[in-house]
């Protein structure tokens, strides 16, 4: 057993019922590293404050309800332990999810997540030409199995949600946890709603995704929704078509660095938003081309543009990605 | 007052599976839980669920096993019932969604269990629990029901002998409510925080079981109480039954494979009492590893088969025992896992109270009897979850004149306000450690009597301890305390009941083991123990089990 040690909280504090505005509380334990901070919250509640506010169950990382932000970062806080965490930033912060609003000191409202996760019509909808067989299972290989990836390890944490800066800056975007779920309707062979889905969620949903992994590294479950909702892109590509100003803008980038080797704005804007599209954005363009008047050139062939379209041709020769 | 005519308290796999039968029949059904639906502890269930449909097993063996493994203290004809279900129960969570393990030739892949007689068990992972809850959560997202998230059931209401609806109190509020119903479902788990060494969450406070009791209801067989054999030594975090059905291995501090003598035919696969027994008997008796403990190896099975198979135990292992399965022995040791007793219902879920029904682990139906086999816990909650709600949703169809009185949420408020306005007290976060100190200590897997009464006398004292208790939040939004409070009270009830129970039965059958009677004994307690709410405690009385084909004989594996 590890010798104990002095371990610092600061806790946000927050109840909306007497509060003018949320503050931090420090406490201190004596703990042992391997302590997770949710038994390290659970003894300030019996030993020092029984007013701290937070949700809890399992304790073993299958609930979901643990979920904080814990030096900065979104977290379970049943299987954090305090001793790394003390460490590298010589005290523990705990505070609320983030892209939720505080209910109570770490209890934030879920209901918008919630909400998110309803919008992608998380339910079988099998084919009605294709039912399900009477009597016994559907039959389905290991392989098709594995198609699911990890996302049915998913506990529903928000975990990513508290992470991503697209639901930040745009809370009408799914957010990982909906489409990692939607993922997992997509691949199923006993769904008959792929194509459906997919265009559904184009709009505002997909293309918002910034890819910068935030979700995958916030899951506590390996999820890894970053790499799922780049699945559904290049599937909703395929199957719905290029219909949607995201899918749009990706294919049009890829014709373009193939064209030249660079990048046309001109023709990329007016492939990802149309004709009306471009001209909407004139005003911007304008400006920037007062800086930038290469903007406004189409671009000639780079130097080595066939080792460029070499590229594309081994591309093209790839099997499609598993998932895809 | 809010009116539905069937209210479901608890949202787990029973819970939810009832509100999904009364939907369909057409009633107007409500879902009350202190949790959302999928934080609920059906979700931690690991092993997987239990059907005979392969083709050299039986739906027949599968009673067998099941009859047996209860130490023949399970009523045969509900036994019969639940096993004939099995099949039809599995394919429908296939149909709405489960994600299990395949077989190469895509039909359900299946892994040995303790006390089967084949493999029987379908599982998805070890995260069986959780496969299934998603499932049914989705399914039933689809049909338009009440759901109250997040509400703290405080009573159940029964007058001129029948059931009246609920009180209740939303924490995000703390409004106080009453549901009227002329149908009131119990599904709300069991009471494993009775004990501080447990595999259940921390929200496993027999809310409803206490209520039910309060309300009138029998409580059956509470005394036997199953130890899962191997959970982690510090957290008492579950390592499932899985491991073993996988090839797992138990070995004690000498490197013995112990369980050849305590099981020879099924070494680690005999039922759970009997390894629990094992292990605990290996430490008493100078064998175990310093500390306490033995070991569980996977090592021997591969990473390959350890990580795709064993993934969330894994996790568990490397997280809060900082062990690695893979390439070292896990230390385990028993700890509190599941309440064979609760709410006494028949095949119906119905309990004695008219218009009060129970389903899952808050209820007895009974199906495990002195025992539980690894796999039929999952089963049960789906299929007498199903049941309890068509069974509740035909009472509402034929009830009428039931009300909630704005007289019964006062008497709630009252209640808990005189908690809140004490200035000195006892902080129930205190006394429900010591509740739980009480049973690891004097009401473990080997009971003797003299223990026994001392934990009633310990009880007792807990419980006028109780009569002071303060609730020192004073914040109506989200108030914990509150929470602790009335989560406190339940486990007082409840412990009491089992250790009554546990005093009376003089004899060693399943999971009670009493060392001064270690032996069954048929002729004296072949029967269930009831328990029911007095003004000075419980009163006990007994009832029979009910035999179709299977005698008892000596139970050996």
């Amino acid at each position: 057993m590890a010798a104990s040690m002095r371990v610092p909280f600061d806790v946000y504090r927050f109840d909306p019922a007497t509060d003018a505005a949320p503050r931090y509380q420090r406490y201190e334990l004596d703990l042992a590293p391997h302590t997770p901070i949710l038994t390290a919250l659970l003894r300030i509640r019996s030993e020092l404050d029984p007013t701290l506010t937070l949700r809890y169950s399992c304790r073993s990382a299958i609930c979901g309800s643990c979920a904080m932000v814990v030096n900065s970062k979104s977290r379970l806080a049943c299987e954090t332990p305090v001793g790394p965490e003390f460490e590298r930033h010589g005290r523990i912060v705990v505070d609320p999810m983030r892209n939720q609003p505080v209910l109570r000191d770490l209890v934030v409202e879920t209901a918008p997540f919630w909400r998110q996760y309803r919008k992608i019509e998380p339910h079988l909808k099998p084919d009605p030409h294709h039912p399900l067989p009477v009597g016994r299972e559907s039959p389905m290989t290991p392989e098709q199995v594995d198609r699911f990836r990890e996302t049915p390890r998913c506990i529903a944490c928000a975990a990513c949600y508290s992470a991503c800066p697209a639901v930040e800056a745009d809370a009408g975007f799914p957010g990982p946890m909906a489409l990692a779920k939607l993922y997992r309707f997509v691949v199923d062979p006993r769904d008959g709603a792929t194509a459906q889905r997919l265009a559904t969620i184009q709009p505002n949903g997909l293309w918002l995704c910034l890819r910068c992994h935030l979700c995958s590294e916030a899951c506590p479950k390996d999820v890894d929704p970053s790499e799922r909702i780049r699945d559904l892109k290049e599937m909703a590509i395929g199957i719905a078509g290029a219909s949607e100003a995201g899918s749009r803008h990706a294919e049009g980038f890829k014709d373009n660095i193939r064209a030249t080797g660079l990048l046309n704005e001109m023709r990329l804007v007016r492939q990802t938003s149309g004709l009306l599209g471009l001209a909407a954005q004139a005003p911007q363009g304008l400006r920037l081309a007062g800086k930038k008047p290469e903007v406004l050139r189409a671009p000639k062939k780079i130097e080595g543009h066939d080792e460029v379209e070499k590229l594309y041709e081994l591309l093209d020769d790839q099997p499609p990605r598993e998932g895809a | 007052m809010v009116r539905h005519e069937v209210v479901v308290v608890g949202a787990g796999l029973a819970g939810q599976r009832a509100a999904l039968a009364a939907v369909e029949a057409g009633r107007d059904v409500a879902l009350v839980s202190k949790l959302h639906p999928l934080r609920s502890h059906s979700g931690a269930a690991q092993g997987g669920i239990n059907a005979a449909i392969g083709a050299e097993d039986s739906v027949d063996t599968h009673i067998y096993d099941t009859v047996k493994g209860s130490d023949y203290l399970g009523d045969q004809d509900a036994i019969e019932y639940f096993c004939r279900e099995a099949g039809p129960t599995v394919v429908e969570m296939e149909h709405f969604g489960t994600i299990f393990n395949r077989a190469p030739d895509g039909t359900l892949a299946r892994r040995p269990f303790g006390g089967a007689g084949f493999p029987r068990t379908i599982y998805a992972a070890d995260r069986t629990g959780l496969a299934l809850l998603q499932a049914l959560y989705e399914r039933l997202g689809t049909e338009r029901l009440t759901v109250y998230e997040e509400w703290d059931l405080t009573s159940i209401v029964v007058r001129e002998g029948r059931t009246q609806g609920i009180v209740a109190f939303d924490r995000k509020t703390g409004e106080f409510a009453g549901l009227t119903a002329p149908s009131v479902v119990i599904a709300t788990g069991p009471a494993g925080r009775v004990y501080g060494r447990t595999t259940n969450a921390h929200s496993c406070t027999g809310d409803g079981i206490a209520a039910a009791y309060r309300a009138g209801a029998f409580l059956k067989d509470m005394e036997f109480v199953q130890f899962h054999p191997t959970a982690l030594l510090e957290s008492g975090i579950l390592i499932t039954e899985g491991a073993r059905g996988e090839g797992g291995l138990l070995k004690n501090g000498t490197g013995e494979r112990f369980m050849a003598r305590y099981a020879p035919h099924v070494l680690e696969l005999a039922s759970r009492d009997v390894v629990s027994r094992a292990i605990v008997t290996e430490v008493l008796e100078g064998r175990g590893f310093p500390g306490g403990y033995v070991h569980l190896e996977l090592m021997h099975l591969g990473r390959e088969r350890i990580e795709s198979r064993l993934q969330e135990i894994c996790d568990f292992s490397r997280t809060y025992a900082g062990v690695d399965p893979v390439t070292e022995p896990i230390p385990v040791f028993p700890a509190q896992h599941y309440m064979m007793g609760g709410v006494g219902t028949d095949i119906h879920g119905a309990t004695n109270v008219p218009g009060l029904f129970a389903a899952g682990e808050a209820a007895c139906v009974s199906i495990h009897g002195a025992n539980r086999l690894g796999g039929n816990s999952l089963l049960e909650t789906l299929v007498f979850g199903k049941a309890a709600g068509a069974a509740a949703a035909a009472h509402a169809a034929g009830a009428a004149g039931v009300s909630i009185t704005p007289a019964d949420i006062d008497a709630e408020r009252s209640r808990l306000a005189a908690m809140t306005a004490r200035v000195e007290g006892e902080d129930p976060q205190q006394i429900r450690t010591a509740i739980q100190a009480t049973m690891d200590e004097l009401v473990g897997i080997y009971r003797r009597p003299e223990e026994l009464t001392e934990a009633l006398r310990r009880l007792a004292t807990l419980r006028e301890r109780y009569g002071r208790v303060r609730i020192t939040d004073r914040s109506r939004v989200y108030n914990l305390h509150l929470t602790d409070a009335l989560e406190t009270g339940h486990l007082l009830d409840l412990a009491e009941v089992i250790v009554a129970g546990a005093l009376a039965r003089t004899e060693s059958r399943g999971a009670h083991t009493r060392r001064d009677y270690p032996k069954r004994d048929d002729a004296q307690w072949m029967k269930h123990t009831l328990a029911q709410a007095t003004p000075t405690g419980p009163a006990l009385s007994y009832a029979p089990v009910a035999f179709t084909r299977w005698e008892p004989k000596e139970r050996v594996y």
